[in-house]
């Protein structure tokens, strides 16, 4: 599968110039395809906004720090909220456990008295 | 004295008369002494093997442990890398199938995952379905300081090459500059086996210490004015755009970089998990169950493949000195690279040029730096999620260029 025979410093500069060139091309693309997309897609809103009877001035655009304020308003207000909980008390008989641990019956010095 | 005591005393005699003769008669049919045994078993510790080196490596994995819990640098990957070059540092005699290069050993199943280059795409997988990649969507020409970070790769793969390393092994350092552990390790193991605990380490570690790193670079090649920029907020991206990327995304760069395939296939089926909203459950798994399993095997095992005898070597050295050279041009080039975007773009839509070093892809971390670099200025200028577009397109442009070196190279 090589592309190239690297054996001189020379061909290294070649293959990193080709190398930087591919990689460079390859988000280019990309770039290009979404500007492409972005576009289709703000124009297809304000579409949607002309048919839902709004101009164009009217659409509200948020900053980013109004997003911000917005976001941590939620975030506390959600996290304040507490658990929801039946609001049955109950009381439950806890029977003592049985527990050999100190039993005298099986320790190893059960001596005969 | 009771009758208890007395049986205790009876049975202490007996055993103290018959054990070491059965010990002697079973020594003496094997044709060994219980000295020999002894001998054996001295001869198999670790006292017995020591060697300075191996304390030394044991400090490091010390120093990346308590990097990670200590400084919180990257604790899930510092960890478990940590913990593995402790264990590959403790001396033992070969040939019981215990050392990490030993055929058929616990550890040398487990690192097969690293030598054949399989745990890289699943990591890339979970990393698919935790990137949320509407920063880039929504400024897609971010997208080119994730591709000019990647200046680092190929300007340290000429350095390895002029420090007389073979082209393939250079090809293998060079890719440290993109800054992103898993393709580190999915490149070397193609290129450069030999080298791969090196160069692991060396991004890894790299990849942790770039808060420390970067700022440097970026104050010295930026002005007070260039960091006041401020940007406009990115747009809502709808969830069409997020469905498509990922599948336009993987075609077009895996038709024009074809061996990348195992990496960006594996990244944007991830991330189409994650956007597709159908498939909750498998994004769960990949970005959270799957990828930890991976990142503790990974971790564990590139740690453990640091053997004293086979990593405290001359080249290692330059591959260390390499992946600083290489995380600092990548930084410089994404910096700069903001700055020529800069003089062709209207005033409304400058780049703030800190955004350009977190084209290097170790993510968040470098759009972190940018954003703190950011507030040391002005503290209203909020750079994250700006910074986000160029740090996931990091990640696609050093997949690219691993592609493009495996082909050119191997």
């Amino acid at each position: 599968m090589n592309i190239l025979v690297i054996s001189t410093l020379g061909d290294m500069l070649l293959g990193s110039a080709i190398g930087i060139s591919v990689v460079f091309i390859a988000l280019a693309c990309l770039v290009i395809i979404f500007e492409f997309i972005q576009r289709m897609s703000i124009n297809a809103s304000k579409k949607r906004m002309l048919k839902a009877g709004k101009k164009d001035h009217e659409v509200v655009h948020t900053s980013g720090d109004d997003v911000v304020a917005i976001s941590v308003a939620l975030h506390l207000f959600l996290n304040s909220v507490h658990d929801e909980e039946s609001n049955i008390l109950t009381i439950k008989h806890n029977d003592k456990r049985y527990s050999p641990w100190s039993s005298k019956i099986y320790g190893l010095n059960n001596f005969q008295r | 004295m009771n009758k208890v005591n007395i049986k205790f005393i009876f049975i202490a005699i007996i055993l103290a008369f018959l054990m070491p003769e059965g010990l002697l008669a079973q020594a003496a049919t094997e044709n060994h002494t219980v000295l020999e045994s002894l001998q054996g078993f001295w001869v198999n510790t670790g006292f017995s093997n020591f060697e300075f080196k191996y304390l030394i490596m044991i400090g490091v994995g010390l120093i990346f442990i308590y990097l990670g819990i200590a400084k919180h640098w990257e604790p899930l990957l510092l960890i478990p890398i940590g913990f593995g070059i402790l264990v590959g540092n403790i001396p033992f005699t070969e040939g019981y199938r215990i050392g990490i290069y030993e055929d058929g050993s616990v550890l040398n199943i487990l690192y097969s995952g690293v030598i054949s280059g399989w745990y890289p795409p699943l990591i890339f997988l979970g990393i698919g379905a935790m990137t949320d990649f509407s920063a880039l969507i929504s400024n897609p020409k971010l997208m080119l300081l994730g591709a000019a970070a990647q200046v680092g790769i190929f300007l340290t793969f000429l350095g390895a090459y002029e420090l007389g390393f073979t082209p393939t092994e250079a090809g293998a350092i060079g890719i440290i500059g993109g800054a992103d552990g898993p393709t580190a390790i999915f490149l070397s193991s193609r290129l450069a086996p030999h080298l791969m605990g090196a160069i692991a380490i060396a991004a890894y570690s790299y990849m942790a210490l770039v808060p420390v790193i970067q700022p440097p670079v970026m104050n010295l090649l930026t002005t007070k004015k260039e960091k006041l920029i401020r940007m406009k907020p990115p747009r809502m991206v709808t969830k069409f755009e997020k469905i498509i990327f990922p599948i336009i995304g993987m075609l077009l760069t895996t038709f024009i970089s074809p061996s990348a395939l195992p990496l960006l296939g594996m990244l944007f089926f991830g991330n189409l998990l994650k956007e597709s909203g159908v498939t909750e459950r498998l994004a769960d798994t990949a970005r959270y169950a799957l990828i930890n399993i991976i990142t503790i095997l990974l971790g564990l095992t590139v740690g453990a493949s640091t053997q004293a005898d086979k990593f405290l070597t001359v080249n290692s050295m330059k591959i260390f000195a390499l992946g600083a050279f290489s995380f600092v041009i990548a930084t410089a080039s994404g910096v700069l690279f903001a700055k020529i975007l800069n003089l062709f773009l209207k005033k409304e839509n400058k780049i703030n040029p800190l955004i350009g070093a977190a084209g290097v892809s170790a993510v968040p971390d470098s759009a972190r730096v940018a954003q703190e670099q950011g507030l040391k200025v002005d503290k209203n200028n909020h750079l994250l999620m700006h910074a986000m577009g160029p740090n996931v397109a990091g990640v696609i442009g050093s997949a690219v260029a691993a592609g493009i070196l495996l082909s050119m190279l191997s």
